[in-house]
């Protein structure tokens, strides 16, 4: 309750800022975009039906300007050995798990942003650079950004990536939902080269209609889980798998959103003018003892 | 005027009902899992709770393989790829252990094929998801299986890139294509399991016995087996056509017996020694010759397991049989005039059937089948 009437003080004293400066109050925002809006979209991710041809992995990087290569080169399956996560040089990648003792196929597992509906990087981004678009997508202005990578702590998912080898000018990097594609009325570029169509697009609460059937169908291929429906309240990508979530490397999160955890931290922290505070007081702290050596230095040498 | 309005209602509510044609009387007992058109667990007439699909052109009917087409060509993306050419008979050959025409088709159709495209839409961006796209719903039967047996997912171990293949090339590809068959699936007479039972370490499972006297299909028990089952794709020997050993759990393992047999009598396939083949005069003291030996269990048994024991009685089966009604030609004998006057227990004592008939109330020393009360006819 604090962080909130906090930040209604701040939008009211920046309002009232703005106006006292002449800025129109109707052109200014008051905070980051943060829409949760009922008819925003989703992916369905099938573990069950995803054959871990990694195409989505290519399209991802061509689609991201990214050093793609050639498509065949994903044929290499030696790859899947290891695990891996997205990294500023591929957005998303496909892991792979053993299915059981009793089936010569494994799972694949597609990972990526998962674009949450109470985004902790939107929360945690002190530049107001993230935001989380209509369509549900969750994207940052690189513009905006100052790369101090607290979205990267925040995150519930460890999903934004930093261009550490680049001196000048590195970039935050994730998985933005294919914002310009679907902005266009293109679908992301994954959905849209996946061969068995493990990854459905479409209006989330149609999606979880979806999920829910296919697991009342098919009982003996699903578990009861929908993974990301409730998820740190919610997320837009959500998956259906085989077995328990958590041998699949997924993180056991509740259902409360991420953003109450890295605001009441960052919060707590800002609160009270404290990191000020204790700075005065750590220097006043160094000053003083500075000052006293000096006294008893000099009293010594009398 | 409500009731016009509530007539017109009922009418056009019936119309509905109408225009859903049944897939027939008995369609529970086909072959196919329930789910596959009923989205509850528990149909009932008033909410059928019916999937979205043209169920009108539901399967009653299997065609055989031989009677389907050989060779289909695929080129939906001609201006990218040369056509798939997708051997369509001797993938319904492998079908036959594992689901079956319906295992693609989902509903095999009595009447044309339906096409994967009146369901499943060619655009991706589309109203209904809950079905996948074409694209998607071509690949998922392709690929499920190729990837256990090549472990390959790339698009070219299907489709390859437009202009790589001459003229030539492609018709040498579809003549390969022609005229192969999988090679029909040979039962074995009986297999010997090794166990870890502590109780008896052998169980026998005699195939033929299962097959011709207990009237069970293949696909009744090996209703979903993959390419691997027999195939052994990992290469541990050169062979690829040994048998590999199953993988499957303890539980797995048992499921396919207890849909006959009692869970919790272990004995009774778990011995030291190898179990005889059934046979049922043995087991029961009734020799089960013809015209009985050409029934299944069930059609004296009845359906429930375990098989109750059944008395030597006819009319215990045959309701209403009466000595008027009976000709004694269709046991193999015809009787001559004399005898079929008799009553049955002057030949029968003891109205047993399973047993030697008796000459002694009339004639001394004769024996049959020595002496004959009359001509035999053969079954």
């Amino acid at each position: 309750m604090s962080g909130k009437s906090r930040r209604e003080f701040l939008k009211k004293s920046i309002t009232a800022g703005a106006i006292a400066t002449g800025l129109s109050s109707s052109t200014l925002k008051a905070g980051p975009l943060n829409i949760l809006s009922p008819d925003r979209m989703g992916v369905l991710v099938d573990t069950t039906v995803c054959v871990g041809c990694r195409n989505c992995e290519w399209a991802c990087k061509d689609a991201h300007n990214l050093h793609a290569g050639n498509l065949d080169s994903y044929e290499d399956r030696k790859i899947l050995e290891t695990k891996r996560r997205p990294d500023h040089t591929a957005l998303t990648v496909v892991n792979e798990y053993p299915r059981g003792k009793y089936s010569n196929l494994p799972i694949d597992v597609k990972v990526q942003c998962m674009h949450c509906d109470h985004p902790a990087c939107v929360s945690a981004c002190i530049v107001g650079a993230f935001s989380k678009q209509e369509n549900g997508s969750v994207i940052w202005d690189t513009d905006m950004c100052i790369g101090c990578r607290y979205c990267m702590a925040a995150c519930p998912f460890q999903i934004p990536a930093f261009e550490y080898d680049k001196a000048l000018d590195p970039l935050i990097m994730k998985c933005d939902f294919c914002f310009d594609r679907t902005k266009e009325g293109n679908l992301p570029a994954c959905v849209n080269i996946c061969p068995v169509e493990a990854l459905t697009y479409g209006p989330r609460t149609e999606l979880i209609k979806v999920a829910r059937k296919r697991i009342k169908r098919n009982p003996d291929r699903y578990i009861d889980h929908v993974f990301g429906e409730l998820e740190v309240g919610g997320t837009s990508w959500m998956y259906l798998a085989s077995k328990d979530f958590k041998e699949l490397d997924f993180p056991d999160l509740g259902k409360n959103p991420a953003p109450g955890v890295s605001e009441s931290i960052q919060h707590g922290i800002f609160a009270y003018f404290v990191p000020p505070v204790s700075l005065y007081v750590l220097l006043g702290g160094i000053m003083w003892i500075t000052k006293r050596r000096k006294e008893l230095g000099t009293e010594e040498k009398i | 005027m409500k009731k016009i309005l509530a007539i017109l209602l009922v009418l056009i509510f019936m119309g509905e009902i109408n225009a859903q044609q049944s897939p027939g009387k008995d369609h529970s007992e086909l072959n196919i899992n329930c789910k596959t058109c009923h989205t509850c667990d528990v149909p009932t007439k008033d909410e059928p709770c019916l999937v979205v699909c043209p169920r009108e052109k539901i399967a009653t009917i299997y065609q055989k393989p031989e009677q389907t087409p050989e060779l289909i060509v695929i080129d939906q993306l001609k201006d990218r790829y040369n056509p798939v050419y997708f051997s369509h008979k001797i993938h319904a050959q492998m079908s036959i252990m594992s689901g079956g025409c319906e295992n693609c088709h989902h509903y095999n159709t009595s009447g044309p094929i339906l096409k994967c495209n009146n369901c499943h839409q060619s655009s991706r961006q589309r109203e209904d998801i809950s079905i996948p796209d074409l694209k998607g719903a071509y690949h998922r039967q392709c690929m499920d299986c190729h990837r256990e047996w090549s472990h390959e997912t790339g698009c070219n171990t299907c489709h390859s890139p437009i202009n790589d293949l001459k003229e030539s090339e492609k018709n040498d590809f579809k003549k390969q294509l022609k005229g192969k068959d999988h090679p029909p699936v040979t039962e074995p007479t009986k297999i010997v399991y090794e166990t870890n039972f502590e109780g008896g370490k052998l169980v026998t499972f005699y195939y033929d016995d299962h097959i011709n006297n207990f009237k069970l299909k293949c696909n009744q028990c090996h209703a979903r087996e993959s390419c691997t089952r027999c195939h052994d794709v990992n290469h541990i020997s050169s062979d690829k056509l040994i048998l590999v050993k199953e993988k499957k759990s303890l539980e797995e393992h048992h499921k396919k017996c207890f849909n006959c047999h009692k869970e919790n009598d272990c004995a009774k396939c778990h011995l030291d020694k190898q179990l005889e083949p059934f046979n049922h005069k043995q087991r029961t003291g009734w020799a089960l010759n013809k015209p009985h030996s050409y029934l299944s269990c069930v059609s004296c048994h009845g359906s429930k397991q375990p098989y109750k024991k059944l008395d030597n009685q006819c009319v215990s089966c045959h309701k209403g049989w009466k000595k008027e009604n009976f000709k004694h030609s269709v046991t193999g004998l015809r009787l001559d005039k004399i005898h079929s006057e008799l009553s049955c227990e002057d030949c029968h004592t003891g109205k047993d059937y399973s047993v030697k008939p008796g000459c002694n109330g009339c004639h001394e020393n004769y024996v049959y089948p020595n002496q004959k009360p009359g001509r035999l006819v053969g079954k």
